[in-house]
C-alpha cells in the first residue's frame, strides 16, 4: 500500500494544474473574500442593521461650563480663551458623536435610541439592542481638558456588546473607534465585551453561525475563509486522487495492478490514505500560510493547534473515505462522470451548504441542517467552534457526524468496488 | 503450456470474439494476426485473466486460470496495446513502481530496473519524464515494464503501433532474441503482417471475432500453393484497365496497390497474355511485372476478399 501512496503523492506533486487548483486556488480565494469582506462578514447590510442603545451619563453644557472654568483658572487671557471656547462648543466630543450616530449615512445601518442606564441593559438583555454605548460623567469635561490642554487622563466611551449579534456589534465597535480615531482622543474604549456576566444564558447553546459563535471569542473574515475554503477544497483531493484512478485504468496501469495479484483493496486502500495525507498537508499549508500572511491566527498558540490538527485529522480521514467512494465507483463504472460531476457540481453544492462561502445561520434550518452532514460543513462546524470557544467537549458532537461519515463511506466503497480484479 | 478453449465474449449484445481457441507450446512465439476491430484485444484480455469470458475456457499447464488467476498472473508478462505508464514520472521511476508492486525491493529491485532498461536500450535516458519521451521510447518503457517480474510468457498487444523505424526494428529484434536466446514463451499480436512473418513459428489468423485460419507460416501459404502473386507496376492508375482485369474469369482476384494492381491467378494459368492484350487496347504503361510467392498479407486477402489494413 505505501509503495502505491508514494508514486500517488509523487505524481501529484509533478502535476503543476493539480496542485495549483489544490493550494493555489483556495489561497487566493482566501485573499479576496478575507480583503473583501474583512469585518464584515455579510455584503449585505440589511443583515447587519442593529440598534444601539446610548446611555448619556454626560452632561455637556455643564461640562463645558466647567472647563471655561478651568481655562480662566489657568490664566489664559480672555481673547485667546473665548475663541477657545468658541471651538469648544462648536465640536465638543459629545455632540460629535450625536452628529456621528444620527449622520443619514449610517441610518440604515445604525438606529441609535437614548436610554438610562438600567433600560439600556435591560434592553440588551432581551436583545433588542445589540450594544450600549455609554458616555460617561464628565465626559467633555474630561476629554476637553485632555485634547486642549493636555491634562488629565482623558476619557473613555464605554462600550458593551451583546453575545446574540457578534458581527452587528463588531461593525458598531468599529463605526465607534473609527469616531475616536478621527478625534484624535487619547483615549481608549474600554471594551467591557460580551459577556458572560452580562447574558449569561445567551450563545454558546447554538453553533454554526458565525453570528451566535463569533460573539464568544469574535471571528475574522481571514479566519473564516481560511476555514471555508479549506474544507471546501479539500473536497477536490477526493476528485483529483480518484480521477488519478480513472486515468489509472483507462490506460491500463490498473489493469498491470492487478496482473501483480494485488488485491484491488490495496489499490483502494493506497487511494485513501494518499488522499488522507494530501488534504492533511493541504490544511496545514493553508493554514500556516494564511496565519503568516493574513495573520489568520496566532501561529504561538500551541494547544490552539492542536486541536485544528485533531479537527484536519478526522476530516482528513473523511476525505480518503470519499476518495475511495469516488474510486471505488469510477472502477465499478469505467467513465469518469463521477469525478467529473463530484467536481463541477457536488463539490460547489456542499461547498455552499456547508457555509465555505457564507456563514448559513441565515439560512432555512433545512440547509443549516443538510450542511452539518456534509464533511466539509461538519469540519467547518467543529473548526468555528474550537477558534471560539476552545472546548474539547463542544467538538465532540461534529466529529462524530464526520466519523459516521467515514465509516459509511468506507464501507459504500468496498460494496461498491468490483472484486477478484475483473477489470 | 497455455491453451484456450472456444473463448467467446459478448459486449451489450455485440460478440466481440467467438469459438477462439489457441494454444501456445512452452518456448514458441505465436502471432495472432489480424485488422483492427477483429478481436485480438478482447482475446488476449481473457487469456490474460483481466476479463472474464462469456464463454470458454483458458488453462494454463492443463489448469483453468478462470476462477483462480493468480498462477497464471505470477508467469505472464503483458505489454497492453496502450501505454500504460504513469506520464508524470520518469522512467526510473516507474520500473520501480512495477518492479515493487512484483515484490521486488532492494539491490534485487535495483538490478531488475537495469537489465529491463538494457534490454529496451534506454539505461542513458532513464531519469526523464516519460512524457517527455517519444512515441517509440514509449513504446520499449512500455515493454520493459512488463519484463520486470522475470515472466515466462510474454503476451504482446500491437507494441510497435505507431513509432519510428529504428524503434520498431529495435522492438522486433529484442522480441525475436527474448524468444530464441531466452527461450520466452510469446503472444504477438499485430495487424502488421510483415512483423508476424518475421518473428513468429506459428500463426492464428483473426477477423471479425473468429479464427479464420492457424498452422505454421508455411502451412498458412500452402493455402495458396495452387496460386501465384502476380503484381503489376503502372505509372499511373487505369480505372478502366482494373476493371476489365476484374471480370477476367481467369483472376481469381485483382486489387489495386500503391503503385499499380495485384492479380492472384491459379497457378500455371496463361492469363498474362490477355493481360497483355488489354493492357494494349487501354494503352497502359507498364513499367515492371513481377510474380511472388505468396505472403501472410496473401493468405489473408485470400481467405477474407479484403486487405489487412484498410
Ligand atoms: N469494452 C468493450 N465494450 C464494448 N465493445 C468492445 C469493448 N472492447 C472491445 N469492443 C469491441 O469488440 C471488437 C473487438 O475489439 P478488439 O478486441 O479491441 O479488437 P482488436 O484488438 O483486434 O483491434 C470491436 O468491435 C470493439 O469495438
Ligand atoms: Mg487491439
Amino acid at each position: 500500500m505505501f509503495t502505491f501512496l508514494k508514486k500517488d503523492i509523487l505524481i501529484l506533486i509533478r502535476d503543476r494544474t493539480e496542485l495549483a487548483i489544490l493550494l493555489g486556488m483556495p489561497f487566493i480565494l482566501i485573499a479576496i473574500l478575507g480583503f473583501a469582506l474583512s469585518g464584515v462578514l455579510s455584503g449585505n447590510t440589511e443583515v447587519l442593521s442593529m440598534e444601539v442603545a446610548v446611555v448619556q451619563e454626560d452632561d455637556e453644557q455643564q461640562g463645558l461650563v466647567r472647563f471655561e472654568e478651568k481655562l480662566a483658572d489657568s490664566g489664559m487671557p480672555a481673547p485667546a480663551r473665548q475663541g477657545i471656547m468658541a471651538s469648544a462648543a462648536e465640536s465638543s466630543p459629545a455632540s460629535l458623536l450625536q452628529e456621528v450616530l444620527n449622520d443619514e449615512g449610517l441610518k440604515e445601518l445604525v438606529v441609535a435610541t437614548e436610554m438610562d442606564a438600567t433600560s439600556a441593559k435591560a434592553a440588551l438583555e432581551e436583545e433588542t439592542v445589540v450594544a450600549i454605548l455609554t458616555i460617561p460623567e464628565n465626559f467633555t469635561f474630561d476629554a476637553l481638558q485632555k485634547m486642549i490642554m493636555d491634562e488629565g487622563n482623558g476619557s473613555s466611551l464605554q462600550l458593551m456588546i451583546a453575545e446574540h449579534a457578534a458581527t452587528q456589534s463588531e461593525v458598531f465597535h468599529n463605526i465607534v473607534e473609527e469616531f475616536v480615531w478621527s478625534l484624535n482622543f487619547e483615549s481608549a474604549i474600554a471594551k467591557a465585551a460580551n459577556g458572560e456576566n452580562v447574558l449569561p444564558e445567551a450563545g454558546q447553546t447554538q453553533v454554526g453561525g458565525v453570528e451566535s459563535v463569533s460573539s464568544v471569542n469574535p471571528i475574522n473574515s481571514f479566519q473564516y475563509y481560511t476555514i471555508g475554503m479549506a474544507v471546501m477544497f479539500a473536497l477536490f483531493v477526493a476528485a483529483t486522487i480518484s480521477g488519478m484512478a480513472y486515468v489509472e485504468k483507462t490506460q491500463f496501469v490498473f489493469q498491470r495492478i492487478l496482473l501483480s495479484n494485488h488485491h484491488p483493496l490495496v489499490y483502494l486502500g493506497g487511494k485513501a490514505i494518499a488522499a488522507t495525507l494530501v488534504t492533511f498537508l493541504q490544511f496545514c499549508i493553508l493554514f500556516f500560510l494564511s496565519s503568516l500572511i493574513f495573520g489568520a491566527f496566532d501561529l504561538s498558540e500551541g494547544p490552539f493547534w492542536l486541536g485544528i490538527l485533531l479537527i484536519t485529522a478526522s476530516l482528513a480521514l473523511c476525505v480518503g473515505a470519499l476518495t475511495a467512494l469516488l474510486t471505488a465507483m469510477t472502477m465499478r463504472f469505467g467513465n469518469d462522470t463521477i469525478t467529473t460531476v463530484f467536481s463541477g457540481g457536488v463539490v460547489t453544492i456542499f461547498a455552499f451548504l456547508g457555509g465555505s462561502f457564507t456563514p448559513t445561520a441565515g439560512l432555512p434550518a433545512i440547509v443549516q441542517q443538510l450542511g452539518g452532514w456534509t464533511p466539509n460543513g461538519a469540519a467547518l462546524n467543529a473548526f468555528l467552534i474550537w477558534v471560539q470557544n476552545l472546548d474539547m467537549g463542544m467538538l465532540f458532537e461534529p466529529l462524530g457526524r464526520i466519523a459516521l461519515l467515514t465509516v459509511v463511506l468506507l464501507s459504500l466503497s468496498v460494496m461498491i468496488l468490483p472484486r477478484k480484479g475483473e477489470a | 503450456m497455455l491453451e484456450t478453449e472456444e473463448l467467446k465474449k459478448v459486449f451489450k449484445g455485440k460478440t466481440a470474439v467467438e469459438g477462439a481457441s489457441l494454444y501456445i507450446d512452452k518456448g514458441e512465439s505465436v502471432g495472432l494476426l489480424g485488422p483492427n476491430g477483429a478481436g485480438k484485444s478482447t482475446t488476449i484480455s481473457m487469456i490474460s485473466t483481466l476479463l472474464k469470458p462469456t464463454a470458454g475456457d483458458v488453462r494454463l499447464n492443463g489448469k483453468s486460470v478462470i476462477k483462480n488467476p493468480a498462477e497464471m498472473r505470477k508467469v505472464l508478462g503483458v505489454v497492453p496495446q496502450e501505454i500504460a505508464l504513469y506520464a508524470e514520472l520518469s522512467a526510473y521511476e516507474n520500473l520501480k513502481f512495477f518492479g515493487r508492486i512484483y515484490g521486488l525491493s532492494g539491490k534485487q529491485l535495483e538490478t531488475a530496473i537495469q537489465q529491463a532498461l538494457a534490454l529496451v536500450g534506454l539505461k542513458e535516458r532513464q531519469k526523464e519524464i516519460v512524457k517527455t519521451y517519444s512515441g517509440g521510447m514509449k513504446r520499449r518503457i512500455n515493454i520493459a515494464a512488463a519484463m520486470m517480474h522475470e515472466p515466462e510468457v510474454i503476451i504482446m498487444d500491437e507494441p510497435t503501433v505507431g513509432i519510428d523505424p529504428q524503434s520498431r526494428s529495435h522492438i522486433l529484434e529484442m522480441v525475436r532474441k527474448l524468444n530464441k536466446e531466452k527461450g520466452l514463451t510469446v503472444l504477438y499480436t499485430s495487424h502488421y503482417m510483415e512483423e508476424v512473418e518475421r518473428l513468429c513459428d506459428r500463426v492464428y489468423i483473426m477477423d471479425h471475432g473468429k479464427i479464420i485460419a492457424s498452422g505454421t507460416k508455411d502451412e498458412l501459404k500452402s493455402i495458396l500453393s495452387s496460386e501465384e502473386t502476380v503484381l503489376i507496376e503502372l505509372d499511373r492508375p487505369y480505372p478502366e484497365f482494373f476493371k476489365e482485369l476484374q471480370s477476367l474469369d481467369t483472376i481469381k482476384q485483382a486489387s489495386e496497390t500503391e503503385k499499380g494492381i495485384k492479380l492472384i491467378l491459379p497457378k500455371g494459368s496463361r492469363v498474362l497474355g490477355q493481360v497483355f492484350q488489354a493492357s494494349e487496347r487501354h494503352q497502359v504503361q507498364i513499367i515492371n511485372v513481377n510474380v511472388q510467392t505468396p505472403s501472410l498479407e496473401d493468405v489473408f486477402l485470400h481467405l477474407t476478399g479484403r486487405k489487412l489494413r484498410d
